[in-house]
């Protein structure tokens, strides 16, 4: 094993840690910690034993296992952005509604606010 | 007031203290004061909701008379519209009119925009300025406003002369019906698409918009539609 593996897997050792301990103490869904944990494990098995890439990549017809390693993260990332742009979406929204929910309930707690002024001798 | 007795006079003169105002403003200290005091002298209720402005928008128009909502951080101009909307129909409002704050509609209009909807023609009145008069319109702004159009008609059916005015006028029910959830410039696109779905009665209405340098500085760049168009694709897409 050389310098590389050892950090990759120190990393995902990390990852898998705080992943697992996520799924456990409820910080994250089920299936979120699930696909962490298996993503975490996938990645370490493709580190340890970088010919089982080569098998999988050949089975798929795809000519490198370094290829289907790159194809596989291009795919996950794709994912990862796409979920973080929904959850992004929906805080946003959750954010105009808290904003919009403050600023009628201080409009309705203002008296000033109750009743619009009449409007100036001039009209 | 009584909406049916209202319909039946058909006046919209008779109607002014069910009508409600609402300005969306963001940074718009330098007009807003102006045109709260020209909607006042004829609208008695005007909401205006301050979106996050770093300027003194919420003291001038409050000091122009106007009931003031703000937003504590800038959220976009539709979500502004809908936090009116929801406030004037808390507030009782039977008829809720929108009104851009850079100054650029014209206060009278919005009596005709409300004579259809209180004579029962229909529930919801859009403000076109190509069926009336567009001021001083860049050529620039024409086009891109007509692709607008085009836009909204190939994506919600609506067949519209001016899809991006912001002078409106809803029936309470109307009103009750709609939600705008895309916060940003892309509301209008969302609105129409709303409209044209609920089943309610639409119809447009000659207004005049008066281009200024104020409110050309203050309006949408080509780049700036092109992402607003993608918002809105992605809110359908989405929702």
């Amino acid at each position: 094993m050389n310098g590389l593996q050892v950090l990759i897997l120190a990393v995902l050792g990390i990852l898998f840690v705080a992943s697992l301990t996520a799924l456990l103490r409820g910080w994250s869904s089920r299936k979120e910690g699930f696909v962490w944990c298996a993503l975490c494990v996938l990645a370490a098995a493709a580190t340890l034993w970088p010919q089982l890439t080569v098998k999988a990549a050949h089975a798929l017809g795809i000519g490198r296992g370094a290829d289907l390693v790159f194809y596989c993260a291009v795919v996950v990332m794709m994912i990862g952005f796409w979920m973080t742009y929904i959850r992004l979406r929906h805080l946003r929204r959750d954010m105009t509604r808290l904003v919009r929910h403050l600023a009628i309930l201080e409009a309705q707690s203002s008296p000033e606010q109750g009743a619009a002024r009449p409007p100036s001798s001039s009209s | 007031m009584n909406n049916s007795a209202m319909t039946q006079s058909g006046d919209p003169d008779q109607i002014r203290d069910t009508v409600f105002v609402v300005v969306p403003a963001y940074n718009e200290a330098a007009c807003v004061g102006r045109v709260v005091e020209q909607l006042r002298r004829v609208y008695p209720n005007v909401i205006v909701v301050d979106d996050g402005s770093s300027d003194e928008t919420a003291a001038i128009a409050r000091g122009a008379g106007a009931c003031v909502l703000r937003h504590a951080v800038n959220r976009g101009q539709g979500a502004a519209i809908q936090t009116g909307i929801e406030y004037a129909l808390q507030r009782g409002a039977e008829y809720v009119v929108t009104f851009d704050a850079d100054g650029q509609h014209d206060v009278a209009d919005i009596r005709r925009l409300l004579e259809p909807i209180v004579r029962g023609r229909c529930d919801i009145a859009l403000g076109s300025r190509f069926l009336g008069e567009a001021l001083d319109l860049p050529a620039s702004r024409r086009i891109l406003l007509q692709l607008g159009v085009l836009f909204t008609r190939l994506t919600s059916g609506a067949k519209l002369t001016d899809t991006h005015n912001g002078l409106r006028a809803f029936r309470r029910r109307a009103a009750q019906k709609i939600e705008i959830t895309l916060d940003g410039m892309a509301h209008a696109s969302e609105l129409i698409d709303q409209i044209a779905r609920s089943g309610l009665a639409y119809m447009e209405v000659p207004v005049t918009i008066r281009y200024t340098e104020y409110s050309r500085a203050k309006g949408q760049s080509s780049r700036g539609a092109v992402k607003i168009a993608l918002h809105y694709l992605l809110g359908r897409v989405l929702r």
